[in-house]
């Protein structure tokens, strides 16, 4: 049996091992591949860059835990990015997992500037029915939340007492691994005029394009990528700039695999 | 995390909660090398963790304060003051409770013709939303993004650019054209459109493979900092 031949039926196991190494050993051994700064994450971070200290942002977490290897990152460096211009945040869950993701990750985030919870950001909890709860949000804040995550009537947070509905905010984030940010677009964007951002997975990239080239969002963080990228504008290395190495070496051996694969078909092709 | 120790102890309740996240994250990798009951078990556990805590959820943010709280008022207010205007309020609030409750009358076959009721409201209520919103999204705002850079042009690159967007849709408008058979000029450029669509499968595709690895990396994180401290 040729080379070729034995190419044909590698164990995928044995890729598996690659692709295991591939990201493994780049996490133990830094290489420091560098991170360029594509457009559409600076659009995010100059867009919040220009908002007015005291500013009000909405992000609401659209996610679920299978994906928080990309999502945390993302979140950790747009919530930085906000605490440290003094900007506040109030939290939301379009998804029922979200809500844990979210409570958590802004009060971690708030507490490592000195936020206060009620003055400086909110978790407002869960809502089901994503298109109503949009929409019920364009009315008011109060009707589609009368109470935050932990029970306390919204009126009665002092960060909220001002705040009614999109015109009181700046934007809305959605961290999200959907195409949750498409009815944020439809109902907040069209009707409201509110400025959308999308922090997305990877693979929702591509579908969200069309929606920055039109100015339906302001831009967008997409993947361990984009939240890698935006680390570097805040000058914050953290969990996406450790992983920025990995996904270079493992994409390397995956290119290779690619390679040996199309070269194996060839020469086999040529053999008969 | 104790430096002594090369995994992060289990007798603390950080430490529990990382072990048992490690060994269930293995449990799922397992896969990786065959199908095995551990792994079913794993999965099993995901799937019946994740529903069960989108019950509870939507029942403590949504079902309570949303349906059972105010009809409760709605109730205790009629027999309080018993007025026409604290009747009215009950009713309000009662007719999407029974709306929504009448959904589970799908669970009965002889009944389930009513849900049909709240279906069709839910159906033309999405409806109505949705159609002229993504007609504005999907339609109008991008044929006016499509065209609008060509009012625009400030350099050569830029109309470059405009061009590539333009023949990109008009081609693959015409690929999804199916009432002409597409040879000759029509297949030249359905043949284009073929190409965009490819260029756009295959960043797709590479997008796809990045975010898939990406939760590998997250994963392998979590196992050799958390878990085994061999990241600092």
């Amino acid at each position: 049996m040729s080379i070729w031949e034995k190419a044909k039926t590698i164990d995928r196991r044995i890729i598996f091992l690659f692709m295991f190494l591939g990201v493994a050993l780049p996490l133990l051994i830094r290489i420091g591949l560098p991170v360029s700064v594509t457009n559409d994450v600076k659009k995010v971070y100059d867009y919040i860059e220009g908002l007015e200290p005291g500013s009000i942002v909405l992000v609401s977490y659209d996610h679920d835990t299978g994906t928080l290897p990309e999502m945390l990152p993302m979140s950790d460096a747009i919530l930085r990015h906000l605490f440290r211009n003094n900007i506040k945040v109030i939290g939301m869950a379009l998804r029922a997992e979200g809500t844990g993701i979210g409570r958590q990750n802004i009060r971690r985030s708030g507490a490592e500037f000195g936020k206060i919870e009620g003055e400086d950001f909110v978790f407002l909890g869960f809502r089901p029915e994503i298109t109503a709860a949009i929409l019920g949000l364009g009315t008011s804040f109060e009707r589609v939340f009368p109470k935050d995550d932990e029970g306390i009537p919204i009126r009665e947070l002092p960060m909220m007492k001002d705040i009614n509905n999109y015109g009181d905010i700046e934007m809305v984030i959605s961290i999200t691994d959907d195409d949750t940010p498409v009815y944020w677009v439809n109902y907040a964007n069209a009707r409201f005029k509110v400025k959308v951002v999308a922090g997305l997975t990877a693979v929702m990239a591509t579908t969200f394009f069309p929606f920055i080239d039109s100015g339906q969002m302001v831009g967008m963080v997409a993947g361990l990528k984009g939240a890698a990228e935006y680390e570097k504008l805040i000058e914050k290395r953290g969990r996406a700039g450790r992983g920025m190495d990995a996904q270079s070496i493992a994409h390397l051996v995956m290119i290779g695999f690619i390679i040996i694969g199309n070269i194996a078909f060839i020469m086999r092709k040529r053999g008969k | 995390m104790d430096s002594g120790l090369i995994c992060v102890s289990l007798f603390t309740s950080e430490g529990v909660g990382i072990w048992i996240a490690s060994i269930l994250t293995l449990a799922i990798y397992s896969f990786l090398y065959r199908d095995n009951p551990i792994y079913r078990f794993s999965e099993s556990l995901l799937i019946g963790i994740s529903v069960g805590f989108l019950l509870v959820t939507t029942f403590d943010t949504t079902l309570l304060p949303k349906a059972f709280e105010p009809v409760g008022k709605g109730i205790i207010g009629i027999s309080e003051s018993g007025g026409i205007n604290s009747f009215a309020i009950f009713v309000w609030i009662l007719i999407p409770v029974v709306l929504g409750f009448l959904m589970f009358t799908r669970f009965v076959p002889r009944y389930a013709w009513m849900s049909r009721v709240a279906l069709a409201l839910y159906i033309g209520f999405g409806a109505g939303a949705s159609i002229p919103a993504n007609m504005q999204s999907y339609i109008l705002r991008q044929i006016d993004a499509t065209i609008r850079p060509f009012l625009n042009i400030d350099s050569f690159w830029s109309l470059v650019n405009a061009l590539i967007v333009l023949v990109g849709l008009i081609s693959t408008l015409f690929y999804f054209f199916f009432s002409k058979e597409q040879k000759g000029a029509f297949g030249k450029i359905t043949r284009l459109g073929t190409f965009y669509l490819m260029i756009f499968f295959g960043a797709t595709f590479g997008y796809t493979v990045m975010a898939r690895i990406s939760l590998l990396i997250g994963r392998l994180t979590f196992l050799m900092k958390d878990w085994l401290g061999l990241i600092s």
